[in-house]
């Protein structure tokens, strides 16, 4: 070899087991292959496992009757296994929202007073984070369904107001605000006054633009929506036509063949991952021309294309229960919502019950026209408020301490008020740190309801594990568990995210 | 479910928020009622929200004592079930098992706090405050605590005719809690005199040793259970009765053990500060480390469970083939780190890798026999054939390498060799200890085992392979949506169905591997955490000086990210620690559980379940507690936030 052209070193390709980029794509086929290989193998054994014991893999409990009994929910004895799931599932989100709302206001205030002047109230907080984090939130939930449970017997002059708010074994009974007949055509008057209400603030933040002086554009569009509201309290009734239009989509969507939806759905998935490649090659493109490809490039898009032909391939062919489905429960839903705008429901938006107390029996129990909540919800929802607050309290201390401190000097400076500056200064600056782990603490407090189980209120995971306890089907079980919460996970980190991108710096 | 955020506020405020705390304690010099005024009634808002505090400290004091001295606790039940919080139905007889355990971690733990005897010192203004508001606290809760119920000459309360009960009267309260008050009055005094003499102006600054400090605790905690009156309490399961002598001291087999175990502390800690400073010191230092990493396996698996050796077969099989193994394995490593071996030493290493993940696969499919602990050790010789080239050279990093090798391997056998002997320890429960003991086993081993996995998933979810990236990365994600309570259902109920025919996994272990895959994620995102926060140059400077990638990655790379996201590993640790207590829903017999379920079934105390419940919140909240303060020191130490 010629010794005078030593930069051909470089182009020389070395042998192929030394070549960076066969060795890197053969390595990770290989744990690929592994992986999905041990998937196969652990879900054949599961397979032959079940069929060996007589416990077939199916979902068909969702259409039988259980025959259990839930302790609450807005259906405590549930006709079908799915039924039973949903209340489940219904339980779980309300326990998640209940908590998520009064823990941020427990933490909010908590944070705030670890911060203050005040010597007492700061250490008043720092007790109340320190113990509150630092024990498990089912020691907690245990505790508070102890003590709930040794509360006195229910009995028919139970205080401490009776007639108004009950406190006993059988839990909280108090007044009840609830949806009835003429909700859902309010609802769209008070969807038509948030429109006007936007439409109004923005002029009036137009017209303070303009001239300087304050219009209160807030304060107005608020006081539009509530006119608005006491006004649709007396005129909703002329929405029942609403009820009409959705009855004939009700009709028209039954009348979809399902071969189309089908073909439908395929062609999405197809279009989907040729849309992506499409933007993704655009995205490489420079002034200069296409962009050389690396191997990386490469396997994204013979991922998406092999991905959307997959799908194609799944919906066409391996599942063709799903058009249907889709268009019976779509025809289902808008059947629902005709039921709901009905004519005919003229009665007033939202009414009141008062709670009480009835003896069926031998013993006395709350009835069902209050607001009843076992202590199992309530032991649950204390340990979630309590222990998230506690964290939560800790992420806006440290929201707030992350401000510099020349902001405030600098509002002060501009000769804003304290509140002002408070509001229009520090408090966006510090939301743009605590948003994150904000988010993180929601899903937590999610997930940790599921530690309902200890105390027996029927959350999806307790209604879960007395379903497959009947019969036997666990895996299905714990693949709705997954589904859901994974849901759960996935809109929560949208919202989250949705907020972050909005308060996010503008940079240039 | 999982909080990580313990420790993971940005170090950076956190220095800021102890700044500004400490703030307060930097002016003490203030006169009370100008430090009054400053710090609680400086604007009528303030006064106001001083008032308010105040009203809910008394009322949540006050909630807090009643319920603690209330007229209807059981503290007997508690008392009598200490041994079952502790290691449920250990047998009495073997229990010297259990104390030479505790005793071995004692002797440990001072051996490690005298060579590390960097503790500082704790400055005697702060003992004097802390003395003095424990002692201030202490008359409070006196005062504040409701007057008790008057007891008949039978024993019961006295009720009156309406049926209500029938308190002392104020005045009263306070002359019976006499005793109280001496000790509020012993600890104000002592606070006072310790402020007096030392924190004079030519005093200042000056400090006590910590270690003393925390020894002289110790020392007095352990000299009370001889002298205090705490009572003889015991349940004796034979008989199914408990007793319950209160006035006396603690029983006998309560009290030496805990002196035995401070007396090994001490001891230990002053071998450890004279070792410090010999010319072993490193070398002990090292030891002392390691022992710490295998004292958990081996107490739990060797001591506690009394292995039945058959030495017919130890001496047949197991001593030859770990002589084997470590022989010609460590001759193989010596040949793999001569300097001319080049790529025939990769390629030994690969198919030997490749031979032993062939073992496994056969292993699963039932192709050949062949000993579990062979297979691990073909594993593990596949590794450090791997790590060979990072040896090369020198004679004495080549011996290291050998070294660690028939260090692994003498371990590894003999810890394989002892667990699969049966034990002639009988305990009650499927399980060779319950209670606390289950618990901190649990909390240890899926620490030590999730950390590994969770550091590969981190690299793997940074790496430039999109597929190791896909893989780690919707596993994390999918983890990380999941409750972990639905992980463990599915480990503990599901386990066996995956399994091939023939092949067992006890339920502690089923649990065990799903609490270790599901801690393994989060800790992939904390070290991912750190791993983001390595600036390029250093991964271009290793590359400049020729590190191979996995020398970048093991010396470069790990260190500095691991170092970064030391708060949030710990936080995990917090609440890797916090979530044990989830063993009780899916029925392992943890001290929750015995609180929850197992002492409230007892005939004598009938669904007494609030003391014991509070008494496993009051030992979780003293770990995690302790755990968080030390991380902060730990932070501090190492420098963090301070960059």
């Amino acid at each position: 070899m010629a010794s005078s052209a030593p930069p051909s070193i470089h182009h020389e390709r070395p042998p192929f087991y030394r070549d960076v980029t066969v060795v890197k794509w053969a390595v990770q086929v290989l744990a690929l292959m592994l992986t999905i290989g041990a998937l196969w193998f652990l879900a054949k054994q599961a397979g032959d496992n079940l069929r060996a014991s007589n416990v077939p893999t199916d979902y068909n409990f969702l259409s039988v009757n259980p025959g259990i009994d839930l302790s609450s929910g807005i259906d405590t004895d549930p006709d079908t296994g799915g039924r039973a799931l949903w209340v489940g599932m219904v339980n779980t989100l309300r326990m998640a929202i209940a908590g998520i709302f009064v823990a941020t206001i427990v933490g909010v205030l908590v944070g705030l007073a670890r911060l203050s002047n005040n010597w007492l109230l700061r250490k008043l907080g720092t007790v109340f984070v320190e113990t509150l984090r630092n024990v498990p939130l089912l020691v907690q939930i245990l505790f508070y369904g102890a003590i709930f449970a040794s509360l006195d017997r229910v009995s028919m002059d139970v205080g401490p107001i009776n007639g108004w708010f009950h406190l006993s074994n059988k839990g909280l009974s108090m007044p009840r605000v609830h949806i009835a007949d003429g909700f859902y055509q309010w609802m769209i008057v008070i969807g038509i006054g948030l429109f006007a209400a936007n439409f109004l603030r923005k002029r009036r933040i137009a017209e303070q633009d303009l001239s300087g002086e304050e219009t209160y554009p807030i304060l107005s569009a608020f006081g539009l929506i509530v006119v608005i509201g006491i006004l649709g309290w007396f005129v909703h009734p002329i929405f029942g036509f609403v009820g009409n239009i959705f009855s004939s989509l009700s009709s028209a969507v039954s009348a979809i063949p399902e071969g189309a939806v089908q073909v439908l759905i395929a062609f999405l998935s197809v279009g989907l991952s040729v849309y992506w490649i499409r933007g993704f090659l655009k995205s490489r493109r420079t002034p200069a021309g296409l962009a050389k490809l690396t191997d990386d490039d490469y396997f994204r898009m013979i991922f998406a294309a092999t991905g959307g032909v997959l799908g194609a391939v799944f919906f066409l062919v391996l599942w063709p229960g799903l058009s249907s489905w889709i268009i019976n429960s779509g025809s289902d839903l808008f059947e629902v919502l005709s039921n709901k705008f009905g004519n005919g429901r003229s009665g007033r938006p939202i009414d009141v019950a008062l709670p009480e107390v009835v003896q069926i029996g031998k013993f006395p129990n709350y009835g069902p026209s209050g607001l009843n909540f076992s202590i199992g919800f309530a032991a649950v929802f204390f340990g979630v408020v309590f222990y998230t607050s506690a964290f939560i309290a800790e992420i806006v201390r440290g929201g707030i301490l992350a401000v510099p401190k020349g902001q405030t000097e600098a509002a002060a400076a501009l000769g804003l008020r304290r509140s002002i500056a408070l509001r229009r200064v520090i408090i966006p600056q510090a939301a743009r740190v605590m948003l994150p782990p904000l988010g993180n603490q929601y899903l937590n407090l999610t997930k940790n309801t599921s530690l309902a189980i200890a105390v027996g209120y029927s959350d999806i995971v307790q209604v879960g594990q007395t379903v497959y306890n009947q019969t036997g089907k666990t895996l299905p079980v714990v693949s709705i568990w997954m589904f859901f919460y994974l849901s759960c996970s996935l809109s929560i980190s949208v919202v989250v995210n949705f907020f972050n991108v909005r308060m996010r710096i503008v940079e240039r | 479910m999982q909080d990580a955020n313990q420790g993971s506020v940005d170090p950076e405020f956190q220095q800021g928020i102890e700044d500004r705390e400490s703030s307060p304690h930097e002016i003490p010099s203030l006169p009370v009622g100008q430090w009054l005024r400053q710090n609680l009634f400086s604007s009528w808002v303030n006064s106001v929200l001083t008032l308010f505090g105040g009203f809910l400290a008394f009322f949540a004091l006050r909630g807090v004592l009643n319920f603690v001295f209330s007229e209807n606790r059981q503290w007997d039940a508690v008392r009598t079930n200490l041994r079952a919080l502790m290691t449920l139905s250990y047998p009495e007889s073997q229990y010297i098992r259990v104390w030479v355990s505790l005793g071995f971690v004692a002797g440990l733990a001072g051996l490690s706090a005298g060579l590390w005897a960097n503790w500082g010192g704790v400055s005697v203004k702060r003992v004097s405050t802390w003395l003095m508001g424990t002692g201030g606290l202490l008359a409070v809760c006196v005062i504040v605590r409701e007057p008790s119920v008057i007891l008949g000459s039978d024993g019961k309360v006295v009720r009156t005719l309406e049926g209500s009960l029938q308190r002392e009267s104020f005045l009263d309260a306070m002359v019976n809690r006499s005793s109280w008050w001496i000790a509020a009055v012993v600890l104000l005094v002592a606070g006072i005199v310790l402020w007096r003499r030392f924190a004079s102006a030519t005093h200042r600054g000056s400090e006590l040793p910590v270690t003393s400090v925390v020894f002289l605790g110790l020392g007095l905690a352990v000299l009370s259970l001889w002298i205090a009156p705490y009572g003889h309490y015991a349940f004796i399961s034979e008989t199914k009765s408990y007793v319950a002598e209160s006035g006396r001291t603690v029983a006998f087999s309560t009290k030496l053990p805990w002196t035995v175990m401070l007396a090994l502390l001490c001891s230990f800690f002053g071998l450890g500060r004279l070792l410090q400073r010999s010319e072993y010191g490193g070398l002990i230092k090292g030891a002392s480390n390691l022992l710490w990493l295998v004292s958990p396996l081996t107490l739990f698996w060797v001591v506690l469970r009394d292995p039945a050796l058959d030495y017919g077969h130890v001496i047949s099989t197991d001593l030859p083939m770990g002589l084997a193994f470590g022989a010609l394995g460590g001759a193989v490593l010596w040949s793999l780190t001569r300097t001319g071996v080049g790529e025939a030493g990769r390629l030994v290493a690969t198919m030997l890798l490749g031979f032993a993940i062939f073992n496994w696969v056969a292993a699963f499919f039932g192709w050949y026999p062949m000993l579990q602990k062979a297979r691990i050790s073909f594993l593990l010789l596949a590794f450090a054939a791997l790590l060979a080239p990072n040896f090369m050279g020198e004679i004495a990093k080549r011996r290291q390498l050998v070294l660690g090798w028939l260090g692994v391997t003498a371990l590894v056998h003999y810890l394989a060799t002892m667990i699969n002997t049966p034990s002639t320890v009988e305990v009650q429960s499927s399980e060779f200890l319950g209670g606390l003991g289950l618990t901190l086993f649990v909390a240890l081993i899926v620490v030590l085992l999730s950390f590994p996995l969770g550091v590969l998933l981190a690299l793997g979810r940074t790496s430039k392979f999109p597929i190791f990236r896909m893989l780690s990365t919707s596993y994390i994600e999918v983890i990380r949506g999941v409750p972990l309570i639905s992980v463990l259902i599915f480990f503990s109920v599901m386990v066996p169905l995956f399994l091939p025919d023939g092949m067992e996994l006890a339920e502690l272990a089923a649990v065990l591997t799903g609490y270790t895959l599901f801690s393994a994620a989060y800790l992939a995102e904390n070290v991912r955490g750190g791993l983001q926060s390595i600036t390029k140059g250093q991964y271009e400077a290793a590359d400049a000086i020729g590190l191979t990638a996995a020398q970048r990655t093991s010396f470069i790379v790990l260190p500095q990210a691991l170092t970064v996201s030391i708060p949030q590993l710990v936080g995990q640790v917090i609440s890797t620690f916090k979530e044990t207590s989830l063993l009780a829903i899916i029925g392992l017999f943890d001290f929750l559980r015995v609180a929850n379920s197992v002492i409230p079934a007892q005939s004598e105390f009938l669904g007494v379940k609030r003391e014991g419940i509070l008494l496993v919140a009051i030992i979780y909240f003293f770990f995690n507690f302790t755990i968080s303060k030390y991380s902060q020191r730990l932070e501090r130490r190492v420098g963090l936030g301070e960059r």
